[in-house]
């Protein structure tokens, strides 16, 4: 049993089939909610989408300026103990396996903030003995010496757990939920304390309630039907919005792209229908920061920056130790497609008329 | 000329403050700040990087002539928060002044009155030019100048919403009664807006969205600089008086015997 919080109100999967005329009154609509929303999913919506993209590239203009926020990933162990079917990293891959020492952390840390980073998320895989909590808390602490922003990106923890990242100067989490969709959940992740739905589903409110400051969700895109994951998603937001009035909630876009283990999507997204979802996104929340990864190819990137997305990683690295280890780039957790350096990033943002920005935090707000 | 505009002891020519923030690159912020003449310009602290000269907004700012720079708490969520940030902001920037900037909830950014309060009054008494960034209260606006904050700062609606003086009738309140300068900053879109502002007695106004969200900011600088200017000279022109009705030219009451 889903809570009745995450269920999208009839009307709006209803609204998943809206037809143009339908989707053009959504877009018209001064405050758009989730019916509007659902609107600007349907396929109809397709005729409209370049006055949607228009509006959505208002927005963000208003809210987060002509700017990029730019930030760094950095993973710190692939040791896993879960199963997720479509993850490079799952304990039943062949893979190298690699977690950070402390002086490796320090060096990878050191390489990032060389580069101009001032955003670094932490990275790890489900909870193991050599990976766990303790190890986390230690990276956190490694990060906050170097950088104004560090958010963690790790398995799901307890209160007290956040609470001690929050004051070892994590800032946020970010945990996507994968799917919503809770038969689909339940067969891609085999086994692991993962299989849990609800205590995933409860993770970013634990996380807020303890003292982060932001969380950040999201469904990898691919799993299961794209556009009903999206109107959850979309119901999370909106509930952790209205509990939480002081957090800041952001959502990413990842979409599954190939990896080992030859996972393929049973439900592909294809860039438009990806492009559709962020565009609806901001449309409907104006001031949620949006998310687009290195997953997207450079040009998907650099036409949606600033057309709803407002924050991004670049010259990642989704293998551990890759900062400092030269540039072999395989066996990472997925495929980085967008390879360009952060300069050649950077000048195509400014090409575009936006600034890329490496602070937008201080560590005096710990 | 229109009359000096005086805040906390320093004189300034401009009544047009400026946010930095949201630029599409900082040439274009710096160009737009020559271009508004304003003297009054605020930076986020959240934005001041002491590593990385491409990515600070601070440096090239502290070199332009005649600016006064104004650091911000934007993104503290408390009063404890937005002290410390002060204290740090005054170090770097070292100018006398702060906005107070203090919204916890990040998404609309609205200011939380009772941790501006308390932060005003502990920076009041670190010796701070306290520029508080309020709701358009009334009430509040008296409080934070009794404390001894050197303007008021109500909004004109949401940062970045540009849904000009929404706030209209409060700002009336606010006018009729305060004894310190009275600064509208946020949600102006258009130029006629600040013109607005100014005309109703308002004392000066900080744009930042509607410039660096503008088709080309630095005219739209300049567009805002005249726009802050005309309103300035009207409201020190005085304005006639409006009506809602034409003059009788036979009075009513000509049957009245004196």
């Amino acid at each position: 049993m889903l809570p009745d919080w995450l269920e999208p109100p009839p009307e709006a999967l209803a609204g998943l089939n809206a037809s143009e005329e339908e989707a053009g009154a959504a877009l018209a609509c001064e405050a758009p909610g989730i019916r509007q929303f659902a609107a600007l999913l349907s396929p109809r919506a397709d005729a409209l989408l370049e006055t949607v993209a228009q509006r959505a590239r208002d927005a963000t203009a208003r809210h987060f300026g002509k700017t990029i926020a730019l930030y760094a990933p950095l993973y710190l162990s692939n040791l896993c103990g879960s199963g997720c079917a479509y993850c490079g990293f799952a304990s039943d891959r062949r893979q190298a396996r690699r977690t950070l020492g402390a002086a490796q952390i320090d060096a990878e840390l050191d390489a990032l903030a060389a580069k101009g980073f001032e955003e670094v998320l932490l990275l790890t895989g489900e909870r193991t003995a050599r990976a766990g909590f303790d190890y986390v808390l230690d990276a956190v602490a490694r990060a906050a010496a170097r950088f104004h922003l560090v958010t963690v990106e790790s398995f799901a923890m307890t209160a007290e757990e956040y609470g001690a990242l929050a004051r070892a100067g994590c800032t946020g989490i970010t945990l996507y939920q994968e799917t919503y969709d809770p038969e689909v959940y339940a067969a891609v992740h085999r086994w692991g304390p993962k299989r849990d739905y609800r205590f995933r589903l409860e993770t970013p409110a634990r996380a807020l309630a303890a003292g982060m400051r932001t969380a950040g969700l999201g469904v990898l895109l691919g799993l299961a039907e794209p556009r009903r994951d999206a109107l959850r998603l979309f119901r999370h937001v909106e509930h952790l919005r209205r509990r939480y009035w002081q957090g800041g909630i952001a959502v990413s876009f990842p979409r599954i792209r190939p990896q080992r283990g030859g996972f393929t999507p049973p439900h592909p997204v294809d860039e438009k229908l990806l492009a559709r979802i962020i565009l609806a996104f901001r449309i409907a929340w104006p001031d949620l920061p949006l998310t687009l990864s290195t997953r997207e190819r450079a040009e998907f990137r650099d036409g949606m920056a600033g057309l709803g997305i407002s924050r991004m990683s670049i010259e990642s690295r989704t293998t551990v130790g890759g900062y400092r280890g030269g540039a072999e780039e395989s066996g990472g957790q997925f495929e980085v497609c967008d390879q360009r350096d952060l300069r050649g990033f950077c000048a195509a943002l400014e090409a575009k008329g936006l600034q890329p920005v490496f602070k937008n935090w201080d560590a005096v707000y710990r | 000329m229109t009359a000096p505009f005086t805040l906390g002891g320093h004189e300034f020519a401009s009544r047009l403050m400026l946010g930095t923030g949201k630029f599409s690159a900082a040439a274009v912020m710096l160009n737009a700040v020559k271009a508004s003449g304003a003297q009054l310009v605020t930076v986020a602290l959240r934005r001041i990087n002491r590593e990385r000269r491409d990515d600070d907004i601070l440096g090239p700012l502290a070199e332009l002539p005649g600016i006064t720079l104004v650091p911000n708490t934007s993104g503290a969520m408390n009063a404890k928060e937005a002290f410390k940030a002060a204290l740090l902001g005054r170090e770097l920037s070292r100018s006398p002044f702060v906005k107070l900037e203090i919204h916890p909830n990040p998404h609309h950014l609205l200011p939380d009155p009772i941790e501006t309060y308390e932060a005003a009054r502990l920076l009041v008494k670190e010796g701070f030019i306290v520029l508080p960034y309020m709701q358009a209260d009334p009430v509040l606006a008296k409080r934070l100048a009794d404390i001894g904050c050197a303007a008021v700062m109500p909004l004109g609606a949401a940062i970045g919403s540009g849904r000009g003086l929404a706030t209209l009738e409060m700002l009336k309140y606010i006018l009729r009664e305060s004894t310190v300068p009275v600064i509208v900053d946020a949600g102006l879109r258009a130029p006629s807006e600040a013109a607005a502002a100014l005309e109703l007695g308002c004392d000066a106004v900080l744009v930042n969205s509607a410039i660096a969200a503008a088709g080309d900011p630095v005219a739209m600088a300049r567009a805002f600089a005249s726009a802050v200017r005309a309103g300035r000279e009207a409201r020190e022109a005085g304005l006639m008086a409006a009506r809602d009705a034409a003059a009788p030219t036979s009075p009513l009451t000509s049957f009245l015997q004196s």
